[in-house]
């Protein structure tokens, strides 16, 4: 697999990727020409659920794509390690370690769990039901569009997995 | 309700605190905060609490310090250079950025949750970036869209962060307001019964029958079994020992017989009458519930309607309604004289014989509960039963409408296993259903059964003289009073789950009752006698969310007669400018004004009888084609609306139509093309004769040919009036007066066509020389 960088005109043969992030999480793609500064780049992944980790398109202040990485590996260290940090902020989901309450209520369902990142409530339509990804782990996505992901449910501790057993196939 | 929202439901601040606020304020040279935000990750992607504030001149960030003490940093707002949002899947990434070059000024995380606060802030700076002010309109914008009486309310100087304190609420809760039926008072079920008992009120004689009635039932319930008993040691047993005359026994023991047949029949008139009065009474309450409730969703504001599904309303007339009729005709008799029976059995039972009344009286609360767990246990299946049934109603809505896909792909086999597969899951929950159900009734019984078992155990050494006197009749009596315990055990076990449902739909109905009209007459209207059709906006903005603005001071003034044509990219405001001249909303600043009235002081419904619209989908009403033209006049006479016809070019294809003027057509009726719909609806506008015209997207989703028949028809209907047309095809909009550019919420460009093709590099220009060259 190679990394295949796009540029403006598509008879440019690609060429090698360089990526550096800032102190805040910011990707920027940094151009052949040294006195070129950086272009900011976001970072969105093709596949946040099967492949999470490859085919990350790079893009700029415009939402225009300007790079394809396919796979992180082939890139040198600084620029893997500048995009392992970007991608920790662009796929960031709440992980929920352990669903402490699920009620019902009109229209909605109230759940109160505990994520990796702290204890949080949410809300979600009563014909919203978790979703299993790829590698058997499930995500919730809410009223708001805020995303929750829980590990697959035989390791889930007990409580937790008789709480979800109406909304998963355990 | 926003602020009650987020405390009772997300667990976060509901506004900023007053303390930190002051001190935000203090850092900003003592200017008041006119939004916030919360930010709920911080660095470390940790959920967290930090503000981000914008006032007149600045916008601070307050972070806890390692010791938990609120840090302000508060920077000028001249420095900001650019703004930048990177969205994640969860985590978003606002950046204040100042010199290129130069690091972020600021750089906050925060959850989808917070987004809709951030997008405030956000489009504020933006807005200042590029040379635009909008906060001065922002404040005017928030006092528009709020009702008068909070308005009044105000004091001068708690306006300012009152309005940034609604802002953020109303931002943080929508996704919850929006997904949940919520009712003002705060939606306790308590209240939500006693408001829909008031409903009851109009219908007090009904209702005291039946009620009268039902008590006649309870009452009379329980006299069949004393009797029996009063035969049996009063009259049978001695009768038998010879202690009584055969002669006097028959006697009593008819007079007996002749009483329980008149207490039966009592009984059954009284049921009848209580059945009849409160299904009666029921069945007017969801009337009226439905006619309020109908009547109410007309005069609601089109917003409402975006927020909330067509389906979903639908349903709350219907089936809510329905729902609390049998509630209220059965429920809230079946629940309170449960009650009472339980009560009075109990009573008698242990009156009767206080040692086998405890075996009989002290189970009950143990059974009320079992069913109420057995109840909710079985919710949860059907939870489970009914997660896996919309997975089987996935594949038929994917698959039916898809079908020319599917069989394009030839994948009908893998359809058929999937729904196969899912059909065989669904069967299975619902058959572990019905295993719970059939299994716990059966030992429910057998419960109830070992008690009365108990009571036999109990009651035959004393019948026999062994222990405390028991007599025959006495047991008889009480044997057949336990076979009456079963049925109310089991409404009170099912109280919660009845009462639930009904307060579920009552949340529903009321719901929309309690939504209030955002355009609303005011006391004395205008009413314009004709309409001239001259229509001016007056530095006109507009928001529908009330921050983020679609119009932003749009100012033109068109003359009666004059055809306009509004063009521009989609997304620019072309649809929100004919909104506002249809008074569909009221704008958030500026003023629309109608023959120099201003249109918010105007009688809505006189001025919306003298406008038509031909919208790009034309809707037409499940009825004949001429209660299609008919619509805003259904008195017309026929020649009038062939006339109309005729000048749609519709009259020409509606007489092939097999039955005329009188097709059925619509949802369930006649299938018409896209053309033919159109026509109908210009014929519905030309008969309406308005004084003022909207067309949108009237010609753009049909062919060349019925584009030619519907524009012909559109310059007739346009003759003598004010239209505003929008077209994405630059073609049809020649003969315009004049054209009036749409883009980014404002008028760039406005002039005739020949006008505009000369301004070089001008919007219209380059829209129409992008279309030649796809011709």
């Amino acid at each position: 697999m190679t990394t295949l960088v796009i540029s403006e005109s598509s008879d440019e043969a690609p060429s090698a990727l360089s990526l550096e992030v800032d102190e805040n999480g910011q990707l920027f793609v940094v151009e052949n020409a040294a006195d070129d500064p950086p272009v900011p780049v976001r970072l969105r992944q093709c596949f946040p659920w099967s492949e999470p980790h490859r085919h990350l398109s790079l893009r700029d202040a415009s939402d225009r794509e300007i790079a394809l990485v396919d796979d992180p590996a082939e890139l040198d260290d600084s620029s893997r390690a500048a995009v392992e940090r970007a991608l920790g902020i662009a796929g960031f989901v709440l992980e929920v370690t352990r669903v402490v309450e699920i009620d019902e209520e009109v229209e909605i369902r109230q759940w109160l769990v505990e994520t990796a990142s702290g204890s949080r409530s949410f809300q979600t339509h009563l014909d919203e039901w978790p979703r299993v990804l790829p590698g058997g782990e499930l995500l919730i996505r809410d009223v708001a569009g805020d995303l929750y992901k829980l590990g697959a449910p035989q390791t889930l501790d007990r409580k937790t997995r008789d709480l979800l057993w109406a909304f998963v196939d355990l | 309700m926003d602020q009650e929202i987020i405390t009772r439901y997300i667990g976060q601040p509901a506004r900023l605190p007053r303390e930190l606020r002051a001190r935000i304020e203090h850092a900003c040279s003592g200017n008041s905060i006119q939004l916030y935000a919360l930010a709920d990750l911080d660095h470390t992607l940790r959920l967290g609490e930090s503000w981000l504030a914008l006032t007149a001149a600045h916008v601070a960030l307050a972070r806890r310090d390692d010791g938990g003490e609120w840090r302000v940093r508060a920077i000028d707002r001249a420095q900001i250079r650019a703004l930048q949002e990177t969205p994640g899947l969860s985590a978003h990434t606002l950046s204040l950025l100042g010199e290129p070059g130069d690091p972020p000024l600021l750089v906050v995380r925060y959850t989808h949750r917070q987004r809709g606060a951030f997008e405030n802030i956000r489009f504020v700076l933006d807005e200042a970036v590029n040379g635009r002010s909008v906060i001065d309109d922002l404040g005017a914008s928030r006092r528009a869209a709020e009702p008068p009486s909070s308005r009044a309310a105000e004091q001068p100087s708690t306006r300012a962060p009152d309005a940034a304190d609604r802002v953020y609420a109303a931002a943080v809760a929508r996704p919850i307001r929006d997904a949940q039926a919520l009712v003002a008072g705060g939606g306790r079920q308590s209240s939500v019964i006693f408001r829909l008992l008031r409903y009851l009120l109009p219908y007090r004689r009904e209702l005291a029958l039946g009620l009268a009635a039902a008590a006649v039932i309870t009452l009379l319930s329980l006299a069949p079994p004393y009797i029996a008993g009063f035969l049996i040691d009063r009259v049978v047993r001695p009768a038998q020992d010879g202690a009584l005359a055969r002669g006097t026994a028959a006697h009593m023991a008819w007079i007996a017989i002749a009483g329980m047949a008149a207490l039966y029949l009592v009984r059954q008139l009284a049921a009848h009458i209580r059945l009849r009065y409160m299904a009666v009474l029921g069945e007017y309450v969801a009337r009226d519930l439905r006619a309020e409730l109908y009547e109410h969703i007309q005069r609601l504001s089109l917003s409402f309607f975006s927020r909330k599904k067509t389906g979903s309303l639908i349903t709350r007339v219907t089936a809510d309604t329905d729902r609390l009729w049998e509630f209220i005709a059965f429920g809230v008799v079946d629940v309170s004289l449960s009650l009472v029976m339980l009560v009075g059995l109990g009573g008698v039972l242990l009156t009767l014989d206080w040692r086998l009344g405890l075996i009989m009286t002290l189970p009950v609360p143990l059974l009320c509960w079992l069913i109420y767990w057995h109840g909710e246990s079985l919710n949860t299946s059907f939870i489970r039963a009914w997660r896996k049934w919309s997975r089987v109603t996935d594949v038929l809505s994917d698959t039916i409408p898809g079908i020319r896909v599917v069989k394009a792909f030839n994948q009908e086999q893998r359809e058929i296993e999937r729904f196969g597969e899912r059909n065989e899951d669904v069967t299975e929950q619902f058959n572990e259903v019905h295993r719970k159900w059939t299994t716990f009734w059966p030992l429910l019984m057998l419960a109830v059964h070992t008690t009365t078992v108990l009571v036999w155990a109990m009651a035959v050494p004393r019948l026999l003289g062994h222990g405390a006197a028991l007599s025959a009749g006495v047991f008889v009596s009480f044997l057949l009073y336990t076979t009456m315990f079963v049925a109310p055990i089991e409404v009170i076990g099912q109280m919660a789950r009845t009462i639930n449902r009904a307060t579920s739909s009552a949340h529903r109905v009321f719901e929309v009752l309690d939504s209030e009209p955002e355009v609303r007459d005011v006391a004395e209207p205008v009413r314009l006698e004709p309409v001239q059709g001259r229509v001016s906006f007056d530095n006109v903005t507009f928001a529908y969310d009330g921050v983020r603005q679609i119009l932003r001071g749009i100012t033109f003034d068109v003359v009666p007669g004059e055809l306009i044509g509004l063009v521009g990219p989609s997304g620019g405001g072309k649809s929100t400018v004919v909104n506002l001249i249809a008074r569909f909303y009221d704008p958030t600043g500026g003023a629309v004004r109608i023959d120099g009235a201003d249109l918010r002081h105007v009688d809505t419904g006189h001025y919306r009888e003298q406008i038509g619209m031909v919208l790009q989908d034309p809707y037409l009403f499940h009825g004949t084609v001429l209660e299609n033209i008919s619509y805003a006049m259904p008195q017309a006479a026929s020649g009038a609306v062939i006339a109309a016809a005729k000048a749609a070019n519709a009259h020409d294809f509606i007489c092939k139509l097999a039955q005329g003027y009188d097709t059925v057509v619509g949802e369930r009726g006649h299938t018409l093309s896209g053309g033919e719909r159109q026509r109908i609806s210009i014929a519905r506008a030309v008969l309406h004769d308005p004084r003022i015209l909207i067309l949108d997207e009237a010609t753009s989703s049909v062919d060349t040919e019925t584009e030619r028949q519907i524009q012909e028809a559109l310059d007739r209907l346009i003759a003598g009036r004010t239209v505003f047309a929008i077209a994405h095809r630059l073609s049809t909009l020649r003969r315009a007066s004049r054209l009036f550019v749409i883009e980014k919420g404002r008028l760039a460009e406005s002039g005739t066509h020949q006008q505009l093709l000369a301004v070089d590099g001008g919007i219209y220009r380059r829209l129409y020389e992008l279309q030649l060259q796809l011709v």
